[in-house]
């Protein structure tokens, strides 16, 4: 216990004359996160808001085309682009635009084709009246050969899964003018016969009966894993700065054995292992600092520069473990660079590249969760991806000590097995 | 009792085209000041590892007051015996105190009583004022002499010194001699290499000269200058066993 004290407050007597050290475990990581989290805002509002341009061509300038026109912008997905330059969109333009590429979606309202509705509801409604024995006297047009139909044009490159959404938006418009003229209508034969009761406090009719409403499916509130800039970045890039621990471990370790500090404690009775696990533990103990002082920054730093204020999730002894698990397994992997390189040059390009890799497919760069599947499989991989899935688990769906324990296994053991080949390799260099 | 006995160690370092040691084998009774002496590359440096168990030989024995050097027994080993390597065993950015605390500490030594143990051998090596400078800013001399300190923290009863006064001055070297005398006055042994001949004919009461990794001759200076009709010191003793060839 005296060696492993000890060396706890020999190592931190180290860190606190390596000014150069310092900065690099404490200031790099805040400007880091500050950074990140500034230049990724906008892309993550994107992400969340991606909105798509549809050229528009209105032939038919009636209630079809402002139901589309308003229906598309309503639902925050869409810019309704309906002139280009000074003209108004024609269908030959547009259609050149997409052709071109400039623009994935097009959309051309034939003219007529709010009459046409209109028409057909009159005749639905003049039939319901003859049966039900009233004079029918809504107007309706002769019959059309050709019916009209709503023209899409698709970039040819367009996806499946777009194509047919914008399609079933489309129809779902479609329906919903023609069966809101329907009604409408119906409406005003009901009341031109009943003429006695007083025309608005008739009720109108509602079709929709039954609708749709989106739950969140975490233990309390939900916030979307890519919700905001903020809440990826401030956790994501933690955990990459954390990992950057590797490098002064290294050049510890590296320095001992030159200096030749590490022979003196060799040569002193007692086992190597206390004095590993002081180091150990006390890089772990930065890690852990290093962690809450860029989530302190979330909290607090962040929010002064307009961006969202992060959230910490409702479990805090789940946050810390994954803290600690994340410092194990980076202190680990500087105590096995540091092992197995004789130069701290050496270990340093090989950390740093490394964890640079590992970052990248591990999901600190982009989330994951947009990574196509075959790097998301490698991704999952990657021991920085154990640890933002666990930050992850706790800060947007809300999990507990329980939810994580995979992660947190994942980690710690991958910390075991490095530490063990660090030993094995170091037990080598004694013959 | 034996302080140190080497039986036929042989010792070949992975990757190595030549052994470093071939066969060597001394021994000194306890309570001595001995030397171990040959050229650059005769192997008393891997010799010293081997005692210590810094490096595992390949064939041989190594007894330390009649303990073998097993797996087993390293600990023990250890405990008796405080070895100053050929290179600074120091933290450079920390100061002498704070290095010798820490190694005292690891040693189980703790509190004042420690810090008082340290203090009085910075003192009796004319380094009190310098106990809370950085050991990297330190002169070579005083590197030697921290470095000795950190070898007799646990009073080791035996002391092994690799060339423990190469690249000092006249005064630092004249003042670990006298330390060393006065350690082995107290009953300790001490076991030293050196390339300085007149030093070792000085201080060593035994001597084992060696070169290519096997003994050459071992006996007291006298005898050993005594011994050979054309020699007057120590290194003529030296030349006439090992050559004037230099070694790479
Ligand atoms: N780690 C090592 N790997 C390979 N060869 C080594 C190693 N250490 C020493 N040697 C070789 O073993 C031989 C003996 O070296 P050693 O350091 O024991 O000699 P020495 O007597 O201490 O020399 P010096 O007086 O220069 O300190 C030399 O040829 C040296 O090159
Ligand atoms: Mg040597």
């Amino acid at each position: 216990m005296l060696r492993l004290i000890a060396t706890i407050r020999k190592e931190w007597l180290l860190l606190r004359r390596d000014k150069a050290g310092l900065t690099l475990l404490f200031a790099m990581p805040l400007v880091l996160i500050t950074v990140m989290a500034l230049i990724q805002d906008a892309p993550f509002k994107d992400y969340q808001e991606v909105k798509f341009d549809i050229l528009t061509v209105d032939n038919d300038q009636g209630r079809l085309g402002r139901y589309i026109r308003e229906g598309l912008g309503a639902s925050g997905q869409f810019n309704v682009i309906d002139s280009f330059g000074q003209q108004p969109l024609t269908e030959e333009k547009a259609q050149s635009l997409i052709a071109e590429g400039a623009y994935k979606i097009s959309i051309t309202i034939p003219k007529g084709a709010t009459a046409e509705i209109v028409s057909n509801a009159n005749k639905i409604v003049n039939d319901i009246s003859k049966r039900m024995g009233l004079a029918s006297q809504l107007p309706v047009k002769a019959v059309v050969a050709d019916s009209l139909a709503v023209q899409l044009y698709f970039d040819p490159a367009s996806k499946k899964a777009f194509k047919s959404a914008i399609q079933q938006a489309l129809d779902n418009f479609l329906t919903q003018v023609q069966t809101d003229l329907l009604l409408e209508r119906i409406q005003m034969q009901l009341k031109s016969k009943d003429s006695a009761a007083a025309q608005d406090t008739f009720p109108a009719i509602k079709l929709k009966a039954v609708g749709l409403k989106e739950t969140g499916v975490g233990a309390g509130k939900q916030i979307d894993v890519i919700s905001n800039s903020v809440q990826h970045n401030v956790p994501a890039w933690s955990i990459f700065a954390m990992f950057f621990i590797v490098i002064p471990i290294a050049g510890n370790m590296i320095r001992e054995r030159e200096d030749g500090s590490l022979v003196r404690m060799k040569l002193i009775p007692g086992n190597y292992g206390s004095i590993l696990s002081g180091k150990l533990l006390f890089f772990v103990g930065i890690c852990v600092v290093q962690f809450y002082l860029m989530m302190l920054v979330g909290i607090y730093i962040l929010p002064m520069l307009g961006l969202p204020r992060l959230q910490l999730g409702g479990d805090h002894a789940a946050g810390l473990l994954t803290a600690a698990s994340i410092g194990v397994t980076a202190t680990a992997y500087g105590i096995l660079i540091g092992t197995l390189f004789k130069t701290p040059n050496q270990a340093l390009n090989f950390g740093a590249i490394s964890i640079v890799i590992l970052s990248a497919i591990g999901g600190i760069w982009i989330p994951l969760e947009i990574m196509p599947d075959t790097m998301q499989k490698i991704g999952r991989l990657s021991p920085l991806s154990w640890g933002l899935d666990a930050i992850n688990d706790i800060y947007l769906r809300n999990g507990n000590v329980g939810y994580i324990l995979p992660d947190i296994a994942r980690l710690l053991g991958c910390g075991a097995i490095m530490l063990a080949i660090a030993a094995i390799v170091e037990q080598r260099r004694i013959g | 009792m034996n302080s140190i006995a080497v039986n036929d160690l042989h010792k070949t370092y992975a990757g190595a085209l030549t052994p470093s040691l071939r066969g060597l084998s001394f021994s000194f009774p306890e309570g001595k000041i001995a030397g171990l002496l040959g050229p650059n590359g005769a192997g008393k440096t891997t010799t010293i590892s081997i005692l210590c168990g810094l490096v595992k030989q390949d064939a041989g024995k190594v007894r330390i007051f009649d303990i073998p050097q097993e797996a087993g027994r390293r600990e023990q080993i250890k405990r008796v015996v405080g070895i100053v390597p050929q290179q600074i065993a120091l933290f450079p950015q920390l100061t002498a105190l704070e290095n010798l605390v820490y190694f005292g500490n690891l040693y189980g030594f703790k509190g004042k009583a420690l810090k008082d143990k340290v203090m009085g051998h910075l003192e009796a090596f004319g380094l009190e004022k310098a106990a809370n400078k950085e050991v990297g800013r330190f002169s070579g001399g005083m590197k030697r002499r921290t470095n000795i300190i950190a070898a007799i923290l646990h009073e080791p009863e035996l002391l092994v010194l690799d060339e423990p006064t190469a690249g000092v001055d006249v005064q630092s070297r004249s003042m670990i001699l006298q330390f060393l005398r006065e350690y082995n006055a107290k009953g300790n042994s001490v076991l030293y290499t050196s390339h300085l001949l007149e030093e070792a004919q000085q201080i060593c009461e035994d001597v084992a000269i060696m070169d290519e990794g096997k003994l050459v001759v071992q006996g007291s200076p006298a005898d050993l200058i005594n011994g050979l009709d054309d020699c007057r010191n120590l290194e003529d003793v030296f030349l006439h066993y090992t050559g004037h060839a230099v070694r790479d």
